[in-house]
């Protein structure tokens, strides 16, 4: 029995389990064959050791949710970001002790670990990115994808204390986005017209 | 190493460039799957193939490396167009030049998207040290911009080749595959013609022209290592 199965299978658990090691466990009682869910030793082995084990099945989940994405209502960016959060819903209040299992490393250095965190944003915004058919690139592409990623991990935050008011608030931090985005472009093009006019007038005096 | 076919075939070209750089751009290849004709439903030009980590890898330091290296090659050209662009006899040459690189840009932009490789976090870099390298080279002399060109084709063409034999690991059951390694063997192709016309126009009467091709040729080497990286 391949191992991303059994995972696939325990994911529908979470939601009245938790992250945790007896879903892993359990995930072989949804297969017809099996009538006794995983002893530890076989968790331990196919998964990780101790919360490793765990770590290993929030990472299945995100990116099960992360897969998801692609079904959302529309390919507007509004519309992935929001349905991406609705995929939180059913499992927000295992989601903080999940994010914090995540943030504390296995190793004793260092103390906290934000990179999985970091990267779970970065995946979720280029997930984004891709299905709103963007096609930035180069500075623009890091600039946009970061922007995202910080906007939707504001959002979710949000979500893991007011869920319902999560989707206003990426409402409202996309609309600033979008504005800062097109008074900076505003502030570009007018530097740029400085700059050829004073190009100009150096042109014709003749300094050159 | 180039393979020999090509390298004859480059050769073979070359009495035709004496006479004339217009039919550079006459012959459509490839990649104008791409520009002309694209169709965005077109799953070859839409959709990346299911590959393994490594493959994967693989083929998005080709593209990264190959997206920074038209982008550098743009700012050379526009360097050498700042400096020598109003030289009735090299502007238009270096113009030709330049509208083939304005077209490699574009289709590996394209080819960036579709296959979700993250660009160079040097972008900018490249840029820069492109255009200095074009304008600083172009203030020395005609010969020694076009030893420039020359220098920097002939590692760009390697590279080309190089990438074209890592690409035989890819799967060529996606449509796309195929079309990727046809637009690299026509950039190949295309960079290894700016190379023999840079040759025909006195590149190798620069003056210091070895010391100025090893540099220049050193410099691409690293910049192409590095972009393959990040």
């Amino acid at each position: 029995m391949s191992r991303n199965v059994l995972l696939q299978l325990a994911l529908p658990l979470v939601e009245t389990h938790g992250f945790t090691r007896q879903v892993l466990a359990r995930s072989v009682l949804s297969l017809p064959t099996h009538e006794e869910p995983l002893s530890e030793t076989a968790v331990s082995a196919l998964f990780g050791n101790g919360s490793d084990a765990r770590r290993t099945l929030i990472n299945a989940w995100l990116d099960d949710a992360r897969r998801q994405m692609k079904s959302a209502p529309s390919p507007a960016l509004k519309d992935v970001l929001a349905f991406r959060l609705r995929f939180n819903e059913p499992v927000l209040s295992h989601l903080p002790e999940a994010f914090a299992l995540l943030a504390s490393p296995s190793t004793a250095f260092p103390p906290l670990d934000p990179m999985p965190a970091l990267k779970h944003a970065a995946k979720v915004a280029d997930e984004a990115c891709y299905i709103s058919g963007d096609t930035t690139v180069g500075n623009a592409w890091y600039a946009r994808r970061a922007s995202l990623a910080a906007i939707y991990a504001a959002a979710e935050l949000h979500q893991l204390t007011s869920p319902h008011t999560a989707y206003t608030f990426l409402d409202g931090l996309l609309d600033t986005s979008s504005k800062v985005e097109s008074s900076l472009g505003e502030a570009d093009l007018f530097a740029s017209y400085i700059g050829r006019s004073w190009a100009g007038i150096i042109k014709s005096r003749g300094i050159f | 190493m180039l393979k020999p076919q090509c390298v004859s075939r480059c050769r073979a070209i070359q009495p035709r460039l004496r006479r004339g750089l217009t039919w550079l751009n006459c012959q459509p290849g490839p990649s104008i799957a791409y520009l002309q004709t694209y169709k965005p439903d077109d799953p070859a030009v839409a959709s990346t193939p299911d590959l393994s980590a490594k493959q994967k890898k693989i083929l998005d330091s080709a593209l990264r490396v190959d997206q920074a290296g038209e982008l550098a090659a743009n700012y050379i050209y526009m360097g050498q167009m700042a400096v020598l662009g109003r030289d009735p006899l090299t502007g238009p040459l270096i113009q030709e030049m330049w509208d083939q690189e304005k077209k490699h840009l574009a289709v590996m932009n394209k080819l960036q998207v579709q296959h979700r490789a993250r660009p160079t976090i040097v972008w900018d870099v490249a840029r820069i040290a492109g255009f200095g390298l074009g304008a600083v080279t172009a203030l020395m002399s005609r010969e020694a911009a076009m030893a420039c060109t020359e220098a920097v084709e002939t590692v760009i063409g390697e590279h080309y080749d190089d990438q074209l034999r890592e690409m035989e690991d890819l799967p060529t059951s996606h449509p796309s595959v195929p079309l990727l390694r046809n637009v690299v063997r026509e950039f190949r192709d295309d960079e290894l013609e700016h190379l023999d016309i840079a040759v025909e126009n006195y590149a190798q009467r620069a003056p210091a022209h070895a010391l100025l091709s090893t540099v220049v040729g050193a410099g691409c080497k690293i910049a192409i290592e590095l972009c393959k990286r990040v």
